[in-house]
């Protein structure tokens, strides 16, 4: 385990049905990142699950944060909000289920590849969700390996 | 910190820097900084964009280019003038006139770069239809853009289609006609582009696609201006207008944004123009979401190469003049798209090798150090007002932050933190 000094970590506010903004928090994790120094390939996989899980947030929740942490061996992003939730997990795992409405999908979301596209991404990636108060989403992509 | 311009298109001359803020506060990636009253350029996070060099109000950023000097060494000149020097001198001036006063300025053959622009158009078409499956496809005209996505957008690289820019196929293909026509030894043709960036010089003396350019050189538009403006004014008016030479609209509107995608076929694409602009776009793609779109045509300088940083007439009004030259050529197609596609097969715009990722350097090699610069970082930005003055030295108080943790600075730098400390 990594001590608090090898770590490097911040906090982003993410508003729910903010598309203005929707995008900015996963951006600047990218930046912090090349600041490093780290892998390009690592960037192009921390970039979209950060991107997802904040878009998930926007479009499904009323508000949440994300913790995002580096140190020498792992990146974390721990994504957690307060909203509906999701009634079946396994199924929101599935490749093109989605729970998103018409008008989201005519802005082009509601793919139903969210959380798949997260997970495929991740090295460990849990996700745990309680109906009618909201999710939390936890993600780790280990630096020594390119996946 | 040594650094070398070596390899770079642009220079400070000292003693025309009074070491103001402009070139520093407008550069992109942050790689300038005021230095005992002097710009200096950090070469190592430069992408030889040219913002600088427009910002600069006392001329002090200076382009690299070749001069025609340098042409003396060889036997036989070409020059491949950029289009975008039709459009400098009016919209009387026809593109005839003008090649035709350039070989009378002692080029033994001035080819119109046009026509290879109309080819590359094509040979893109066919790369698309052959690839399907990866979206966006990132043009590859614009050399900076090409080191920006090398250099910041790494990951992005492979987005970049493999096919050489119409300028370098063009010499490619006149090396190898000319030295067999006139029976000349290739290296004893020098052949040179008008260009309306310094960005050129980098791609031939360093090219990230080949092992050698095609070209020997670049001449900057700015410097060979009075000397055709000259030319075309004693010439006997009413010569050459030539609707009958082989070239279209396409072509010739190739170096202006948008240029590279209204000619094609597809229809879901993109053009962007600006430094800024491109990297906005740039972070989109790494971000995913431009998946649905087909070609992203980004080109670094403000409306595209007319305006480059090396041009003389405003850019609208080059616009203006090349929209009139489209209109008079015609947008129909005139290159004979079999000899193309034949082209094409036999791998003749293709890149040598793919580009590698050149990242720039991190806050440190070793990750963990790196880590505790961030947080070094961190610390010091809280110390500072968040003003972004530029007095420091540095472009803003994030880039001084970093330059303290790096130990290449120091907080007294800041004239803030100074007023601070006589306070106490």
């Amino acid at each position: 385990m990594a001590s608090q000094k090898d770590t490097f970590q911040q906090k982003f506010k993410i508003k729910g049905g903010d598309f203005i903004k929707a995008g900015e928090s996963s951006c600047e994790i990218r930046n912090i990142l090349k600041g490093i120094g780290i892998d390009a390939e690592i960037i192009r996989r921390v970039a979209i699950a950060a991107y997802e899980a904040e878009m998930n947030v926007v479009m499904y929740a009323q508000h949440g944060t994300i913790h995002f942490t580096v140190n020498p061996q792992e990146i974390g992003i721990i994504v957690e909000d307060r909203g509906q939730g999701i009634v079946d997990i396994e199924r929101a795992m599935q490749p093109g289920y989605s729970t998103a409405t018409e008008e989201m999908r005519e802005m082009g979301f509601g793919a139903g590849m969210g959380l798949p596209n997260i997970k495929k991404n991740s090295d460990t990636f849990t996700i745990t969700s309680k109906v009618g108060k909201g999710t939390k989403l936890e993600i780790v992509i280990k630096l020594n390996n390119t996946k | 910190m040594t650094t070398t311009s070596r390899y770079h298109s642009i220079k400070i001359n000292k003693k025309k820097c009074i070491g103001c803020i402009h070139c520093m506060k407008g550069c992109p990636t942050r790689a300038i900084r005021i230095r005992n009253g002097k710009a200096v350029i950090q070469y190592q996070k430069c992408i030889d964009c040219g913002e600088c060099l427009r910002l600069c109000p006392y001329d002090a950023v200076e382009p690299i280019t070749t001069l025609q000097a340098d042409l003396k060494r060889f036997a036989y000149k070409v020059a491949i003038p950029s289009p975008v020097l039709y459009s400098q001198f009016g919209t009387q001036t026809t593109p005839a006139e003008i090649l035709h006063v350039l070989q009378h300025m002692g080029f033994d053959h001035v080819y119109d770069e046009a026509r290879m622009c109309e080819m590359v158009s094509t040979a893109i078409e066919i790369y698309l239809d052959g690839h399907k499956t990866t979206r966006p496809i990132i043009s590859s005209t614009c050399p900076v853009v090409v080191r920006l996505i090398q250099r910041l957008f790494p990951s992005l690289r492979k987005l970049i289609i493999p096919i050489e820019p119409p300028r370098e196929m063009a010499a490619k293909n006149l090396r190898r006609e000319i030295s067999q026509r006139h029976k000349i030894a290739p290296e004893d043709i020098g052949i040179i582009h008008i260009t309306p960036c310094a960005a050129k010089m980098v791609s031939i003396n360093r090219p990230l696609s080949m092992k050698r350019s095609y070209l020997d050189g670049a001449i900057s538009i700015h410097d060979i201006y009075n000397e055709i403006m000259m030319r075309i004014k004693k010439t006997n008016r009413s010569l050459l207008l030539d609707t009958e030479r082989p070239v279209s609209g396409i072509g010739i509107g190739w170096t202006m944004s948008g240029g590279e995608i209204r000619g094609m076929k597809y229809h879901n694409t993109i053009s962007v123009s600006g430094v800024l602009d491109t990297i906005r776009i740039l972070e989109d793609v790494e971000a995913g979401k431009l998946k649905d779109i087909e070609y992203l045509e980004c080109l670094i300088c403000p409306e595209g190469c007319i305006g480059g940083p090396l041009t003389v007439e405003n850019r609208f009004i080059a616009q203006s003049t090349i929209n009139r030259l489209k209109r008079v050529y015609g947008e129909k197609k005139t290159v004979d798209v079999r000899t193309v596609h034949r082209l094409f097969k036999e791998k003749f715009f293709s890149f040598e090798h793919s580009i590698e990722p050149k990242p720039f350097p991190g806050l440190d090699a070793d990750r963990a150090e790196a880590i505790k610069m961030l947080n070094m970082k961190e610390n010091i930005m809280k110390k500072l007002p968040g003003k972004d003055c530029g007095a420091c030295g540095a472009p803003d108080c994030a880039t001084l932050a970093e330059d303290i943790a790096l130990g290449v600075a120091n907080l007294n730098d800041c004239v803030f933190c100074k007023g601070d400390r006589h306070d106490k």
